[in-house]
Parts: C-alpha cells; structure tokens; sequence
C-alpha cells in the first residue's frame, strides 16, 4: 500500500512533464504572433515587435523555449505575462486560484451530497413515482447545458424582479465571507446540477446491480433492519464506481467553471485563462491549464488511494 | 422419431425473431421518446430550407426585438414594406433577434451546425480511439504503455480548455472541405481529441478480454497473422460497443460544441448556432425579450435530451453489462 503510493506519487511530476510538453507544442505550433497581439496594433513597428520578440525569447526555437520554461518552472518561477504590465505569472495565478478552488469545491460537495441522496432513494423506491420522477429529472439534468441555465438564472430574475445573482460588486472569501459565499452559491449550485445528475444515476444503477445479490439476501433472512442493509451491504458495495466517476467529474467541473465565472463574472482561474487564450499569453496559459491538470491529478490520485478505504479487498 | 431427429430438435437454433419496432417501443418507451425528439429535430434541421419563414442571416428581415406570433402584421414604422404602405404579414414563430433576423429560421439552421459538428466528432473520436486502442493494445509492451500515459495526461486537462486550446491552435490552417466549413472542421478535431481517451480505455479493455477469447487462440493455432486477426476475429466483436459508444459520446459532443461557440470560439460570426445565438449581442438583451434565451437553448436541450435517452436505451438494448459503465 505505501509503496503503491509511494509509486504514484513519483509518477506525478513525469506526467506534468509529459502534459507540459504537449500544451506548448500545443500553442507553439498556434498562427500570428503573439508579440503583435500583446503589444497592440498601436506598437505594429517592426522594430518594436522585434525587441519584444527578442525579450521573451519567442524567437529562439522551440526546444530552447521550452527547455528555459521546463527550466524555470522547476525552480518555482513561471515567467512573466506578455501583456503588460509584465507581472510574475505565478502572482496572477495565486490571485485567482482561490475562488476557482472555491466554487469546485463547493460544487463537487454539493453533487456529490444530492447525486447521492437521489441516487438512493431512487434505488430504494425502484419503479415507483418517485423513481419515475427522478429518473425523468436526472436525465434532463444531463441534457440541459450548464451555460444555459447560467444565463437563465443571470438574466430571467433581472427581468422579473429586478434582482441578479450576477458578481457585479465582487468580495473575496476573506474580506465578507458571508457576501461572497451569497454568490459563489449560484454558479456552484448550477455546476452540481449536472454532476448530482451523473452521480445519481450511477448510484442507482450500481445499487440495483447489488440489491439482488446473494450477500444481500443473506443479510435479510439474518434480521437486519432495512436501513441496515441498504446502507452498510448495498450502498458501500455500490460506491467504487461511483467514487471513481466523482473523481472523474473533477475535470467536468473544473471546465465548467470557466463557463460559469465568466457568465457571472467572477475573477476566477477560468476567467483568467480564457483572456489568456484569447491574447495569445502564453507563459499564463500554459502555466494555468498546467494548474488545472495538477488539480486533476491529486485529485486522481486521492481516488485511488480512497478505493482501498472503501474496499479493503482492493491492495496494491 | 428417429435419434437424429430428435437431436436435430433439441439442439436446433430457434428461429431469429424479426425485429419488431413497436414491441422494442413499448419495452423501451423512454428510448422510442428519445428516437421521436431525435427525428423532429433531424426533420427541423434537415429540411431547414423548406421550413424557415426568413432569411436567417438577413438582418432587418424583420422588425428588431419582436415577440414571437403567426401571421402577424408588422408595427415597425422603419421597415420598408410599411414605408411603402404595402399590407404586410410575417411569421415570427420564435420572434426576432436584436438585429431584427428571424429566430425560427435561425433555430432551424443552427440545428445543422449542431448535428453535423456532432456526428463528425463522434465518427472521428470513436474511429481513431478504436483504431489506435487496437493496434497498441495489440502490439503491447512500449507502444501499448505510452500510449495509456498519453490518454492519461490528455485526460487530465479539463476537456473544454483542451478544446479551447486546439481550436486556436489549429484553426487557421484547415482547408474548407465540401459541407464542412473550416470553422466547423476546426471543432471537429478540437472535439474528438476530447474523446479519444475515453473510447481508447474502454476499448482497449475489450480488444485485451477478446484477445484472450478461444476463437482468437483457434486463429492463432492455425496459423492466421496478427493483422487478419484484428480485422476478421476482433474488429467485428467490437462494432455493438461501437455503436453505444458513439451513440452515448455525441450528445456530450453537441454540449461541447454549443459550449465553444457560445465563448465565440465556433462558427463564423452571424452563422446560425445555438451556441452563438446564446452569447454575445442577444444576451444584452435577453431581458427585453425572453424568447432570445428561451428557443435557442430549447432546441439545445431537446436534442441532448433525446439523444440520451436513446443511447441509453440502445446501450440496454444492445448489451446490458455495459450498464454503468459507460
């Protein structure tokens, strides 16, 4: 067991390595220049571009580019934007990192407490109205995109009641915490309609594939109560998969979130990112798609390292 | 009776049941609803040009921000038919968009955007991960280890940033090919490399369980090559967890592409999109008319809707065990 994550645990930086490599070759290979872009139109004098090029390095070849940044990343320093002013990339990442972290986490909490709560009542009152109805809902939980109910809830309110969820006076955890949780709410409770969707039709399925097994008989014909034998015989045996899809929904949410910030406008990693992309600033969005995958991973490996807890018979 | 006769009998295959549309929809009602919302839209966008009332990228078509009613006369002193004091009606099913282009033809083009995008990603992410999960799951040891840390590392990079990404990298480039714009193009790939590590996990799995399976072995003892064994022996075993695949992957794949050109990253400005016609201009006015917010992601939700419950029901049709899993 320990050595198993002792192993995973060296595995990680390799597959940063590995996933850093493909992002810049990624936007390596991208058209136009990317000092035209940062510099503006205004600056279009060759001789400009020339010295910008020449001060961020976009002009030495490739292997160069990305043995300096590998280089530099290593030792904790990720560049500085190309936009002006030139801040340190890392600032600006820890700047919006925490509300990104914020709302996943939220959202993924809040799936996960209705994903699975649905998920079993729906199993345990299988083909009843209620499971009807919840079946009816969850599935047009996953059809309905996220972005879509964002602007709903962004733009029907304001017409009817003059009010909207909508960040326009932004206020971080640590200055109200209460005012800031009072909007962080809407995008998360959007984000985890579509995973506790997910989740709950996952624990439904994998709880009715166990209800009928023998073990489950077995605990009946012993006397148990029925809330005993749905929660410590059905509902633990029917919790790897969906422990592994909830890791797995890590990387929905995490997408879904740059959607959300930027329909509610919050100053999050995602907002950040999808500017960066737009302005061709690479140093920043090779740095922050590297902090989204790195969230992933840990995430990943936490998952597995919860199989074991769940199920004492999986070793590693 | 002879012997023969009678082990004819019991050994006998019984007689494949034609399969009969109306028993499977009533065995599956959920799954023959998703079919009929599946072919309403198909029929909607198919035969766009027959249905819609408009031009859907002529601005002005008709008053500006209108609601949505049938064979109504137009009150827009600006338009040119009242200028001209010509009598005048119009169809505005859907209204129209703040820059007066009907939303009902808008809709019913979008749907092409949505479903051709849709299709081709799918094909194309279901193939390539079919075929790459084939031939390294096939050729093992290196290839097949490099390859299953590659899909990790393009999994860990949330699916619409990678998609985000390779779109900008890769947009200018693409030629335009006949029904297929080099915008769409562009999403076709950015898409399907999103799901190609998923179809190649799963199916490696199955090319390495029917690997080991005794027709495969039978091939190998008589002397078959590795190549006439994928392509006669293992490909077709695989073409049911093909099709629940692609059926399952492509409403995920619509979302996607409504999701991209909705951050203005999908077709050319002003082509219909249900995306496009959610974000931008029309969502600064979404209070004044409610059924710019409304109709688009509708017709969105109703085809994702429809194409999840079928797939749902075909996954069940085709192969139960799949059921949770995929």
């Amino acid at each position: 067991m320990t050595g198993y994550i002792i192993r995973r645990l060296i595995a990680v930086p390799f597959m940063l390595i590995g996933i850093s490599f493909i992002l810049f070759m990624l936007i390596y290979i991208r058209p136009g220049s990317a000092a035209f872009i940062s510099i503006g139109s205004a600056m279009s004098d060759p001789a400009n571009i020339e010295r910008f090029e020449e001060r961020f390095g976009l002009n030495d070849p490739w292997y160069e580019q990305y043995g300096k940044w590998l280089g530099n990343a290593l030792t904790g320093d990720f560049g500085v934007t190309l936009r002006t002013p030139h801040q340190p990339v890392a600032d600006r990442l820890a700047d919006h990192i925490g509300n990104t972290l914020q709302i996943g986490f939220i959202t993924i909490i809040m799936a996960a407490i209705f994903g699975i709560s649905v998920g079993v009542l729906s199993a345990v009152r299988r083909n009843s109205i209620l499971d009807y109805i919840f079946r009816g809902v969850t599935i047009a939980g996953i059809s309905v995109p996220n972005f879509w109910v964002a602007i709903l809830v962004v733009s029907l309110p304001a017409r009817w009641w003059n009010w909207t969820p909508l960040a326009t006076d932004w206020v971080s955890f640590t200055d109200d915490p209460f005012r800031n949780l009072s909007i962080i709410i809407w995008p998360a409770m959007i984000l985890a309609l579509a995973s506790a969707a997910g989740t709950a039709r996952l624990v439904r399925t994998s709880m009715l594939e166990v209800f009928y097994s023998d073990y489950v008989r077995t605990a009946r014909s012993k006397g148990l109560r029925e809330g005993r034998v749905i929660w410590s015989h059905v509902f633990r045996n029917s919790l790897i998969p969906v422990v592994t899809l909830i890791g797995l929904q890590t990387g929905a949410v995490l997408g879904g979130v740059v959607i959300a910030e930027l329909i509610f406008g919050i100053p999050g990693l995602g907002t950040l990112t999808l500017g960066a992309v737009i302005a061709q600033d690479y140093p920043l969005v090779l740095s922050s798609l590297m902090l989204f995958a790195f969230v992933f991973v840990v995430v990943t490996l936490i998952v597995d390292v919860l199989y074991t807890v769940i199920d004492p018979r999986i070793r590693y | 009776m002879s012997l023969e006769q009678e082990m004819a009998l019991e050994y006998a295959i019984p007689p494949r049941q034609r399969f009969n549309p109306l028993r499977w929809a009533r065995r599956e009602p959920f799954g023959a609803f998703g079919l009929v919302l599946i072919i309403l839209v198909s029929i909607g966008a198919g035969a766009a040009p027959l249905l819609y009332t408009t031009d859907p990228q002529q601005f002005g078509a008709g008053a500006p921000l209108a609601g949505p009613c049938i064979n109504c006369s137009s009150s827009d002193m600006d338009h040119l038919a009242y200028r001209e004091g010509v009598e005048w009606r119009e169809h505005r099913l859907f209204g129209t968009t703040p820059r007066g282009r009907d939303l009902w033809s808008r809709v019913l083009y979008g749907g092409r955007v949505s479903l051709k995008v849709g299709v081709a990603t799918v094909l194309i992410g279901t193939m390539a991960g079919t075929v790459i999960a084939l031939l390294a799951a096939y050729a093992g040891g290196v290839v097949d280890f490099a390859v299953g840390r590659l899909a990790d590392m393009i999994i860990a990079i949330p699916g619409i940033l990678l998609a985000l990404t390779l779109h900008t990298a890769i947009g200018q480039d693409l030629p335009d090919l006949p029904g297929l714009s080099r915008q769409e193009l562009t999403l076709v790939l950015a898409i399907s490399a999103f799901f190609m590590p998923g179809t190649y996990r799963i199916m490696r799995g199955m090319v390495l369980e029917l690997r080991e399976s005794q027709y495969v072995e039978a091939a190998q003892v008589v002397g078959a090559s590795s190549l006439r064994i994928m392509w006669r022996h293992i490909t077709p075993n695989m073409f049911g967890l093909m099709i629940v695949i692609t059926s399952i992957s492509l409403p995920a794949a619509i979302l996607v592409e409504a999701s991209l050109s909705f951050l203005g990253l999908g077709v050319e400005p002003g082509t219909p999109s249900w995306g496009a016609d959610l974000s931008g201009d029309s969502q600064k006015f979404f209070t004044q008319g409610w059924w710019l917010a409304i109709f688009p992601g509708l017709a969105l939700s109703m085809t994702v809707f429809g194409f999840n419950i079928f797939g749902d029901s075909l996954r069940d049709t085709l192969d139960p065990r799949l059921r949770g899993r995929i």
